[in-house]
């Protein structure tokens, strides 16, 4: 079956890959705009043709871009937010055939979802899906919007003052994160691991510089066993997590988090909800991929002619390496996020 | 067809000729000896496309070796090919006399360095290089070596065609190398006549360079003179001796002391060839380093670590202590500047200079040899920790030292003494360093098996003889080089396997995690082994013995037992050494750039780390295989056993 792209999406697609849209936020962005222009073209006449044309084109972007699960996040809220509409608008006009069913008992509940799995008809045209759509649309905007602003909220919770904390790389919600903390609490020392090659640490680190009242230190990659026996907390960002309770994390992650374990310090991660990816996948070899090599070793060099050299991009954190979860709805254990995540998606949709 | 194209070729260089009518006589002339050998030079393209066989053999011999004047094909007039030897030759001495002038034109450096490996040891018969600079241009004899370099310089200067240029500079460069291998071959015989080019050559190359450069490698190149054939081992020690002497220069410790040109010295570098000296480092240490001579003064902003006093680097402390023995500052500065790394090469530098200065010591008037040589020595070493911390091997050789001289007998002619000190310090250096790698490295070649896959993190030179040994037992392995920023040693490790021919995987510390699946042995070499079990290695190293106990790989930390220390220490944070920060920086665009300006902001670039002893399988030492536990044990037997 050949699908066609629309434009917007080869658009996107060009757009990440040259790296005009970076960042999960952004991306995430990008492609929940890409599906309200879908829901509001008038090419599709019934809920089935819509969820066909958003699971095409959701397909394409994970083809093309197979390390930005987001994109598929988005698509699998876009297919539950159609059933669920479907399912209410279906539900309504019954309603008015049969009144007798109005009421919603506990042993209905329990007993409806086998019937109407089967039952349901999505090809059905149903007036008002559209606006139904548009308006509960809306809701996932402003939630993707806030989520950020909704994790630092909850930096107070989570940090008292004087701390130690150790950080690595550069995660937008962790910089955010810390800096409300620096805000609430004084005397935080916050050390950044610069996660080399890209060392993007350094930049988190003088972003964080330019508030008061903290101390940041820069350490090299290599010396985060050394200072672990210091710090109090770790936090860092990740770029998605996977359906058992693991990360899916920039590299050196997995380090960092077995050095939180050996000096049992504990492992707070920032995963708002469009993170949470229905992905079964428990070893690195599953999804990682590995970047240029340049920066490791330069091209010129001797040696660099005959050796192997690998720029890893992601690493796998287990879940027992993580002590807990920070998403915009709260903090959420790692042995939960099956349970967020059959909220969050149809059990249908897992498999788009 | 052939006379039309150099018809054009002497159209072009006309036109050329047209520019260029305000040049003077010499560039006329050499356009002229150009335009000549344009000549059957297209003739030969000729040729080849005819591809008469017979020609096809005298092309291949011009691109092979001989002179390209001599080789013209042979239908040209032989009067040509003897007039141009006659230009080629003039222009020789032209360009001779003119790079004096000049301070040596850049092709012609460009020579001079190629050629440098093979006239190293041609160099060993002229030692004194620096004042033969302003000597007569050597007559007729010397003239045909001269010709290629002229033959390179000429087309470059004018520089009319640069299709031909090219080929005509690898040519000469071939010729220039030949005629270098020619030279050291006849210096070997009768050594007379050949030697003007070499001092020319020398001379080019110390106005390429500091005039302190050449001291040291003709120094080092000193030792070599018994095998003038130079392995390629040796070589690249020769080259590492230079770049240390570079980095010396910029010590300006030469300056105020000629004497340190002591062959004593050479032969340090000579011996530190296996790990010694990195040149990563000396590459790097250009501008940050400097500006850190200034900065790094101020104590660590670093709360957590104001009790490590950061090694003072003010210039102060290399100026010339006239109780401070030349081969001691020299190591001095050499610690500082990390141009000497790794416990065992600092230690090797250590006992050299100790045994010069032993050597060189005189005991004042009307005291004892003993105690005050220990005195004397105390100081040294006093300086040495100024300059960078000790490191525990050379502790423990000095202590070791301490007690050697202590027990001196009391009625033996000081000569004597200083004799036993010598042969203690050698036998020291023996058995403690060379012989227990080879007991280490024997006990673990039958760990490693066919298709083994090591894995080992930064640079030690233990674990590369061991790779060493393996390779040339013949096993299948393969080895993964871990390495961290900044210090990056572990691409010196890679170039010491890869010049063995070992296949090597090469990562940075945060993908340890991915290469580890494939790992089936981790080692791992040391700083020290401390009281309580735990290894002080290269910051890092912890982290890689983490990774492989999660993996359940088994984790060998290989320490030869002089690096024992009786120190306890649970943490990295109580004792540590703290590099240049600034080292932390990438580049000019890096945004820690100006992290002085941050009142904030620091970057820490911690030395070593410690690895507790639940994550390492076993210690191999000289003595045996053990668990991490029984440190205290060796530490107390060892006296009794000798080690």
């Amino acid at each position: 079956m050949r699908e066609q792209p629309l434009k917007e999406v080869t658009q996107l697609i060009h757009a990440i890959k040259v790296g005009l849209v970076e960042g999960s936020f952004g991306i995430t962005n990008k492609t929940l705009d890409i599906f309200k222009y879908i829901i509001i073209s008038k090419s599709w006449k019934n809920a089935d043709a819509l969820m066909q044309i958003v699971r095409a084109q959701c397909r394409i972007l994970q083809a093309a871009l197979p390390q930005e699960t987001v994109t598929s996040n988005i698509a699998r809220r876009i297919l539950k937010l159609t059933r669920e509409e479907f399912d209410l608008l279906h539900a309504k006009v019954q309603h008015f055939t049969d009144d007798s069913q109005a009421s919603l008992s506990l042993h209905k509940l329990v007993t409806q979802t086998s019937e109407s799995n089967v039952s349901v008809d999505y090809s059905v045209p149903q007036q008002g899906l559209r606006e139904a759509l548009l308006d509960h649309l809306q809701e996932v905007e402003t939630e993707l919007e806030t989520s950020s602003e909704n994790i630092c909220v909850q930096a107070e919770e989570h940090i008292h003052s004087s701390e130690i904390i150790l950080t690595l790389g550069h995660s937008r919600s962790v910089e955010n994160f810390l800096k409300r903390a620096i805000k609430k609490r004084q005397f935080l020392t916050i050390i950044v691991a610069e996660c080399a090659p890209a060392c993007r640490g350094h930049n988190l680190a003088t972003s964080l510089a330019a508030e008061k009242n903290v101390e940041i230190i820069v350490i090299p990659d290599a010396a985060i066993f050394a200072m672990m026996s210091r710090v109090n907390k770790v936090i860092i960002g990740t770029h998605s997590v996977l359906a058992n309770g693991g990360l899916r994390a920039a590299c050196g992650a997995y380090t960092v988090a077995l050095a939180a374990k050996h000096y049992s310090v504990p492992v707070i991660v920032l995963a708002p909800m469009y993170k949470l990816s229905p992905l079964h996948l428990c070893e690195q070899d599953a999804f990682n991929m590995v970047g240029c090599a340049e920066d490791v070793i330069p091209y010129d060099s001797i040696p660099a002619r005959e050796t192997k050299v690998y720029s890893p991009m992601f690493d796998y954190v287990p879940p027992e390496l993580v002590t807990l979860f920070i998403s915009n709805t709260g903090g959420h254990a790692p042995s939960y996020v099956y349970r967020l995540l059959t909220e969050l998606y149809h059990p249908e949709d897992l498999e788009i | 067809m052939s006379m039309s194209v150099s018809l054009q070729a002497i159209k072009m260089i006309k036109t050329s000729d047209q520019v260029l009518q305000t040049e003077s006589q010499t560039t006329r002339a050499k356009q002229k000896k150009q335009r000549q050998r344009n000549r059957p030079r297209n003739k030969r393209n000729r040729v080849e496309d005819s591809t008469t066989t017979a020609n096809n053999t005298t092309k291949s011999s011009t691109t092979d070796s001989a002179p390209t004047e001599s080789a013209m094909p042979g239908d040209n007039s032989q009067q040509d090919a003897t007039r141009e030897q006659v230009m080629a030759e003039r222009e020789a001495k032209k360009q001779a006399k003119q790079a004096k002038k000049q301070k040596a034109t850049t092709p012609a450096t460009k020579i001079i360095t190629e050629v440098e490996q093979t006239t190293i040891t041609t160099k060993l018969t002229t030692t004194i290089t620096t004042t033969a600079r302003d000597k007569p241009e050597p007559p007729a004899g010397t003239a045909e070596p001269a010709a290629p370099i002229a033959a390179v310089t000429c087309p470059a200067s004018t520089g009319t065609e640069t299709g031909d240029k090219t080929r005509d500079q690898i040519k000469a460069e071939r010729e220039a190398k030949k005629a270098a291998k020619q030279a050291a071959k006849a210096a070997k015989s009768s050594g007379t006549k050949v030697e003007p080019p070499v001092q020319k050559l020398a001379n080019l190359k110390v106005t390429d360079k500091t005039p302190t450069l050449t001291a040291a490698p003709s120094s080092a190149a000193d030792d070599d003179k018994k095998k003038p054939a130079l392995s390629k081992a040796e070589r690249r020690a020769l080259q590492e001796a230079q770049r240390a002497a570079k980095a010396q220069g910029q010590g300006q410790v030469k300056k105020a002391q000629p004497a340190v040109k002591a062959p004593g010295a050479g032969t340090v570098l000579k011996e530190l060839k296996r790990e010694s000296v990195s040149p990563v480092k000396s590459a790097t240490s250009s501008s940050p380093s400097k500006n850190s001579l200034i900065t790094a003064k101020s104590e660590c902003k670093v709360k957590l670590f104001n009790h490590l006093v950061c090694a003072e680097k003010g210039a102060s402390l290399f100026i010339n202590d006239p109780l401070v023995h030349p081969s001691m500052a020299r190591l001095g500065v050499q610690y500082a500047q990390r141009t000497v790394v790794g416990s065992n090469a600092r230690c090797i530098a250590f006992l050299h200079a100790l045994r010069q200065v032993v050597q060189d010591f005189e005991t004042p008037a009307k005291k004892e040899f003993g105690r005050s040589l220990d005195a004397a020595v105390k100081h040294h070493v006093d300086h040495l920790h100024k300059c960078r911390p000790l490191a525990v091997s050379v502790s423990n050789a000095y202590k070791q030292f301490r007690n050697q001289v202590t027990q001196l007998p009391a009625d033996v002619p000081e000569a004597e003494l200083k004799e036993l000190l010598v042969h203690f310090i050698d036998t020291y250096m023996e058995n403690q360093i060379g012989k227990a790698a080879q007991a280490i490295s024997s006990s673990l070649q039958e760990k490693i098996t066919d298709g083994d896959v090591l894995l080992t993190f930064g640079c030690s030179s233990l674990i590369q003889f061991i790779c060493e040994e393996a390779k040339r037992r013949q096993v299948a392995f393969r080895v993964i080089v871990v390495d961290s920023r900044p210090t990056c040693e572990g691409q010196e490790m890679l170039r010491r396997l890869h010049a063995h021919g070992i296949p090597c995987t090469y990562v940075l510390i945060n993908a340890v995690g991915y290469v580890m699946a494939e790992a089936t042995k981790v080692l791992l070499g040391a700083h020290a082994l401390l009281a309580n079990g735990y290894v002080m290695a290269r910051t890092g190293t912890a982290q890689v013995a983490l990774v492989a106990n999660a993996h359940n790989v088994p984790v060998l930390v290989c320490c030869e037992t002089h690096k024992f220390s009786e120190r306890f220490q649970t943490d990295a944070i109580v004792y540590n050494e703290l590099s240049d920060p600034n080292d932390l920086v990438r580049d000019d665009k890096c945004c820690l750039k100006n992290w002085t300006a941050k009142a904030h902001l620091t970057p820490l670039n911690l030395n070593y780390d410690i690895t507790p002893p639940e994550l390492v399988s076993a210690v191999v030492t000289e003595v045996a295989i053990l668990p991490c536990t029984s440190v205290p044990v060796i530490l107390r037997i060892k006296p009794e056993i000798g080690y």
